[in-house]
């Protein structure tokens, strides 16, 4: 079932936290909202759920339009952040809660809730109380009460923030498999980058309460539509630079730094000189000789092992440096001379006063 | 363990077992003095262990009444203040619990509603009724003796509920505030997406969770009906309607003081509560809640 959302607005007192908003989620997608805290992501999948009123606007789920409806009315499971057992109920009961608020008789309820605690392995679990039970654990009967219900729609708010980094791997695999297991529509809200990009086939990066762009992970990536989402999605983040459209011999070059570079050819620049943001991720950075006339000079400013990359960060300017991430057997001292030199098929640029990319060929 | 160790937890024991001792002493004492006949209690010097043991002043107290009227009552005059033990005992405990239903059912819903839905004074209120709480009762209690003699309900137990009621509920319902604020509130909208209807969700999930609050609250109140001496007091005037604690002062008859009566009317005073407390300590333990959210 498709969830479709139409000029959605919602205002806590003066403060809009989402503003107009026009979405459609496909059916049988996983869609993450990603976005910085208080972007107004857990709102939206709040008023999905029905647990918030909007202050504006219509949802709709497979055309039938549910903003009326009570959460419960509305055939959504949803997974907190805190997982928010029922603390007095043991698992069995927790998991078979919504079963028995819609009048399932006990031996079948027994029944279904025995078929999802064998799906998540808790089967031996069903009769302790949520306190006796680690994060992972519970985090799966947080799960085990969302599925035993066939849900039209899947709702997750943060469900891996609260375990271990290592935990939180392993639940991204399987959290993927429940969706394609249940084949629902699943929205999942996260700030969270890496769990977007692994899990979902729509990513809607969202700022200030604003959509900034819907798009699969691989678009966000790499075409970001604003410099919001150029900034907030990839590790380490995009390096910025300003630079002047201008021309040497006729040909279109960025300024930059006091070097002239070639202007990309995925754009056309044309020549009249104007200020653009220039954008390049550290993986499309690489080391050149200080003579290279295409790279920009500068001096080590830090350098820091990832692993198996190492981050080299140049200042070409006062203020203004650019991080390239290299292999770690690579090498640099610190105030080192050193230049730098863009992959120019990987560079973004973006208008300066309005932060959209520009337009490609 | 050093030697130093166990001279340390040695000395620790030594102390709790005297401070035990030094708290238990009163009830020991009160229970000895119930037991010992009439010319025993003053004895000197006094003995704690009872040289002679006699459940007379339980009697007196138990069956007073009977024997009063089987005595014919019309040759004896007025019947001696043991005779009401019972009547006094019934009293206190029906204001008590009445009071403490009340109070309970009030401040419970009062305070989930402090912490669940928003409309002016929400935030005040519960600070509000602290204070209200710190003002000393006895400023309360002639003002409501007055509002009462115009409800014409003075000399009732219904006074005392009330008054009761008064006194005990802003703290009781600061009490189960303070609780509530500890419940998640993602308890009860997983309950919602389960389907589940807002009453559904307060009296099968909140209840519940909230009940190590809702036990602590209600043997506040409990403590503070059962104890109250000034209520009773200004309130009541006849014999048969007081409470305990003010029916057992008729012990004392202005040239002596019957001590036997008296500490067989503290012990009988003190079961209930102690019963009380044993039955509903496992209850008490906090963080009931504990591991339902992130923990």
């Amino acid at each position: 079932m498709d969830v479709r959302i139409e000029g959605l607005s919602k205002s806590f007192g003066t403060n809009q936290v989402l503003k107009s908003l026009d979405m459609t989620f496909p059916e049988r997608q996983f869609v993450t909202l990603l976005g910085p805290s208080g972007c107004g992501k857990t709102t939206l999948l709040r008023m999905i759920a029905g647990l918030e009123r909007a202050s504006a606007g219509a949802i709709y789920f497979g055309g039938h339009r549910v903003d009326h409806l009570s959460p419960g009315d509305r055939n959504i499971a949803m997974v907190f952040q805190s997982y928010a057992l029922y603390p007095t109920m043991d698992v069995g009961a927790n998991i078979g809660y919504g079963l028995k608020v819609r009048g399932m008789p006990r031996a079948e309820r027994a029944e279904k809730v025995g078929v999802v605690a064998k799906v998540l392995e808790i089967g031996a679990l069903l009769a302790r109380k949520p306190r006796a039970l680690s994060g992972g654990q519970r985090q799966r009967v947080a799960l085990g009460r969302a599925m035993v219900r066939k849900p039209d729609i899947f709702l997750m708010d943060e469900p891996l923030s609260n375990l271990d980094a290592k935990l939180r791997t392993t639940m991204r695999g399987e959290l993927k498999r429940f969706h394609l297991d249940l084949e629902t529509t699943s929205i999942y809200v996260t700030h969270d980058q890496l769990e977007a990009m692994t899990m979902s086939d729509l990513v809607a990066v969202m700022n200030q309460g604003v959509v900034q762009q819907f798009g699969t992970p691989e678009e966000v990536y790499d075409r970001p539509a604003n410099l919001f989402v150029a900034g907030f999605i990839g590790s380490p983040p995009m390096n910025f630079a300003q630079v002047e459209v201008g021309s040497e011999n006729g040909q279109p070059v960025l300024r930059i730094a006091g070097r002239a570079i070639p202007a990309p050819p995925q754009f056309d620049l044309g020549t009249a000189p104007r200020q653009l943001t220039l954008g390049i991720r550290p993986q499309d950075v690489r080391l050149a000789a200080l003579d290279d006339p295409q790279a920009v000079p500068g001096t080590v400013w830090i350098t820091e092992l990832i692993g198996s990359e190492r981050l080299i960060e140049v200042e070409i300017a006062p203020r203004m440096r650019i991080t390239a991430e290299v292999k770690s057997n690579v090498r640099a001292n610190l105030n080192e001379a050193l230049a730098v030199a863009f992959d120019a098929s990987k560079v973004h640029l973006f208008d300066h006063a309005t932060g959209l990319a520009l337009p490609r060929r | 363990m050093t030697a130093r160790d166990i001279a340390i937890r040695l000395a620790l024991y030594s102390l709790l077992v005297a401070v035990t001792f030094l708290v238990c002493f009163p009830l020991i004492w009160a229970f000895f003095t119930s037991m010992k006949p009439k010319d025993e209690i003053f004895l000197w010097p006094p003995t704690l262990w009872p040289n002679t043991w006699t459940l007379e002043n339980y009697r007196a107290l138990l069956v007073g009444r009977d024997a009063y009227f089987q005595a014919g009552a019309a040759s004896n005059g007025t019947p001696p203040p043991s005779a009401f033990f019972l009547d006094w005992f019934w009293n206190s405990v029906i204001v008590t619990v009445g009071t403490t239903v009340i109070t309970t059912i009030v401040s419970t819903l009062a305070a989930y509603s402090l912490t669940r839905f928003s409309f002016p004074g929400q935030r005040a209120v519960p600070y509000l009724a602290l204070v209200g709480y710190m003002v000393p009762s006895i400023i309360f209690v002639f003002p409501m003796f007055l509002v009462m003699v115009d409800l014409r309900l003075t000399d009732t137990l219904l006074s005392l509920v009330f008054g009761y009621v008064c006194i005990t509920l802003p703290f009781s319902m600061w009490l189960m505030w303070a609780f509530f604020r500890g419940v998640p509130i993602e308890i009860e909208e997983a309950a919602l997406v389960d389907g589940a209807s807002r009453l559904r969700v307060f009296w099968e999930i909140v209840l519940p969770t909230a009940w190590p609050g809702i036990v602590a609250a209600a043997i506040f109140t409990v403590i503070v009906s059962w104890n109250d001496y000034l209520f009773g007091r200004v309130f009541m005037n006849s014999m048969e309607n007081l409470p305990l604690t003010v029916g057992v002062m008729h012990f004392f008859d202005g040239t002596h003081v019957d001590w036997g009566l008296m500490m067989a009317s503290s012990v009988l005073m003190t079961m209930p509560m102690a019963i009380l407390f044993m039955a509903l300590q496992r209850h008490l333990v906090a963080g009931f809640g504990a591991g339902a959210v992130k923990g």
